[in-house]
């Protein structure tokens, strides 16, 4: 894949920053939401749905914790799959953008709200991919937290033994860090993640999950070797921005109308 | 309908299967380290490229199985029926049973019919797959409904748990027997007796026996076999519990949540006035040993349903005792 010029990353960098005001504004009707969701996996989305990584309609696409739905309407408003009206009904009774993804959720060729599940949907995928001969791509979005489910690591084993009768496979985690009772490394020890993987079977690559540049050099590289492919993000649920407190709730930060506009006001100078 | 002792067939879910599958090549096989014993042997040798074995990894299987249902595939999941309920219950509700998706999980062994004890015996399975939306739950009683059983559901589109005995299977219908998806059918015409049993699968024998144990001793007793447990025919068990005074399921379950708890809704909703017994496992883990030893000592002998039925009726003499079947090597008779 050729490497992208300085303008495409701008664009993208530009395309993160906005992921980030859609994400804002849909938290703050509600005064709560999953915004640090939206802040640490800004530049992930925009970069697979800004950069022509995940092929619409032909690739498979998987939502495994469906939290970070939040990213996905930001980023589909942003590339005209969605109309960006239908944001502000995020979270709202009735409304088809619910705040965890359901099978009302569109766009998605699959999403979990129970964590752990989404690995082993998208290993589905891949099996019937190339069952079919489609060679489709089949794209796994995963967090860090959801790595304590025993699940993932039998989806993990699973692929990589597997991997002749499956279609390539992706997964690209986000990880921030956080889960609900704090950090991850407060709550259980889930490294060292690349290495854990690689001793799976897979090609493992970690990234800083802020820079789009290494996550496009990082995602880029899915097609060589014959191994499923992992990209591990590092990333924060304040997404490197000024105005949220440090000892802000990642997994669940409240916005108030003075950090509202404060983050707003950050990041549209981001845009200038 | 023969009579006991039944003749036996081996493997005729595999059988069934294996010829299902090469007419439809939307099937995908997924097991669980227990190839032989769910007789996905078959499959796995003549169609592997449709055949995965997932390992002792349950809750990846049913995740799997979900995708692959998503891309169109008819996906049979096979393992022992504790592992594919209790092991994977949030996956089968997320993956499979609140999509809505096609895959027919299989689960063998079901309640006292392993000897492995409480980790082996699915005594709950049915009330697990009951309580989810979505899903169709069915319990065939004999080799010829299993074979009917496995296209009836591959041709229903959306999840099944289908509870199997493994290995020897009873012949106990002729040819002739036509299973239906969703209903019920009254095995003895005796509409109009006093008793109607209403049982499913393996306690289809005895119920038949009790019947006629019970026909012998002046109590006329007709048996629904209800080889779909939900959604239940109500109709038809409706039609038969109405006039009878005692209502007696037999289920090779515990009796909270399965085939006993689906005709008590039925029979309370419609305002039938039949006194209801439930023989099944009283709410109970029980132990090792073999179906012949746990099914006299938990209660689903034909004399359990004969005593229910007896002591239901306020008789105040003994209850006839239920003949002893002289079992040839390979027939099958009910305990």
């Amino acid at each position: 894949m050729a490497t992208q010029g300085a303008h495409d990353l701008d664009r993208l960098r530009r395309l993160a920053t906005r992921i980030r005001l859609h994400a804002v504004r849909m938290v703050a009707i509600q005064g709560f939401g999953y915004l640090g969701q939206a802040l640490s996996s800004a530049e992930i989305f925009a970069v697979l749905f800004g950069a022509g990584m995940v092929r619409f309609q032909h690739d498979r696409f998987v939502l495994s914790p469906g939290h970070y739905v939040i990213s996905l309407y930001a980023v589909a408003a942003e590339t005209g799959l969605l109309d960006a009206s239908a944001l502000a009904s995020y979270g709202k009774d009735g409304s088809q953008l619910e705040a965890i993804g359901t099978e009302r959720t569109p766009l998605l060729d699959l999403v979990c709200g129970s964590l752990g599940q989404g690995l082993s949907g998208a290993i589905g995928f891949a099996i019937a991919s190339h069952l079919a001969g489609e060679r489709r791509h089949t794209w796994a979005f995963l967090s860090d937290g959801e790595m304590e489910e025993g699940q993932v690591w039998e989806g993990a084993m699973f692929a990589s033994h597997h991997r002749e009768r499956m279609d390539p496979l992706t997964v690209v985690i986000d990880a921030n860090n956080s889960q609900v009772d704090g950090p991850v490394t407060s709550v259980t020890t889930i490294e060292p993640l690349a290495e854990k993987w690689r001793s799976f079977g897979w090609r493992a690559v970690e990234v800083d999950g802020h820079d789009v540049e290494a996550l496009s050099q990082a995602l880029a590289s899915r097609a060589s070797g014959d191994a499923p492919l992992v990209v591990i993000a590092r990333t924060e649920t304040r997404g490197r921005l000024r105005s949220i407190p440090s000892d802000a709730d990642g997994h669940f930060i409240k916005l108030d109308s003075q950090l509202e506009r404060a983050l707003l006001s950050e990041l549209q100078a981001q845009l200038v | 309908m023969f009579d006991p002792p039944y003749p036996t067939v081996l493997k005729p879910y595999g059988q069934a299967l294996l010829a299902l599958a090469r007419e439809r090549k939307e099937i995908v096989c997924l097991g669980g380290d227990l190839t032989r014993q769910t007789e996905t042997d078959f499959f796995r040798d003549l169609i592997p490229e449709r055949f995965f074995n997932a390992g002792m990894a349950e809750a990846n299987m049913i995740g799997i199985a979900g995708g692959l249902a998503r891309a169109g595939h008819i996906v049979f999941v096979n393992t022992f029926g504790v592992f594919c309920t209790r092991r994977c219950y949030d996956q089968i509700a997320m993956s499979i049973a609140y999509p809505n998706l096609n895959v027919k999980i299989v689960g063998f062994m079901p309640g006292l019919s392993s000897p492995g004890g409480p980790s082996h015996q699915a005594i709950e399975d049915v009330a697990l797959m009951r309580a989810l939306p979505n899903m169709t739950v069915v319990e065939p009683a004999d080799a010829v409904e299993i074979g009917q059983m496995v296209s009836a559901i591959a041709d229903h589109p959306g999840p099944v748990y289908l509870r199997l005995k493994r290995g020897e299977t009873p012949v106990i219908f002729g040819d002739d027997h036509a299973l239906k998806l969703g209903k019920a059918q009254v095995l003895l015409r005796k509409l109009g007796g006093e008793v109607t049993v209403v049982a499913a699968g393996m306690m289809i024998p005895a119920a038949l026996a009790a019947a006629r144990t019970l026909g012998e001793a002046g109590v006329a007793a007709t048996v629904v076999n209800s080889p779909t447990i939900k959604p239940l025919d109500a109709e038809t068990i409706l039609a038969a519990a109405r006039g009878a005074r005692i209502v007696v399921t037999a289920e090779n379950h515990t009796i909270v949540g399965g085939l006993g708890s689906a005709v008590a809704e039925a029979i309370a909703e419609a305002g039938v006035s039949a006194l209801l017994c439930r023989v099944g496992i009283a709410d109970r883990f029980a132990e090792s040993g073999s179906r012949e030893f746990l099914f006299a000592r938990y209660g689903l002998s034909t004399q359990s349903i004969i005593n229910a039925a007896w002591n239901a009726l306020g008789r105040t003499a003994s209850a006839p005792r239920a003949p002893a079947i002289e079992t040839p090597e390979g027939a099958y008779a009910p305990v």
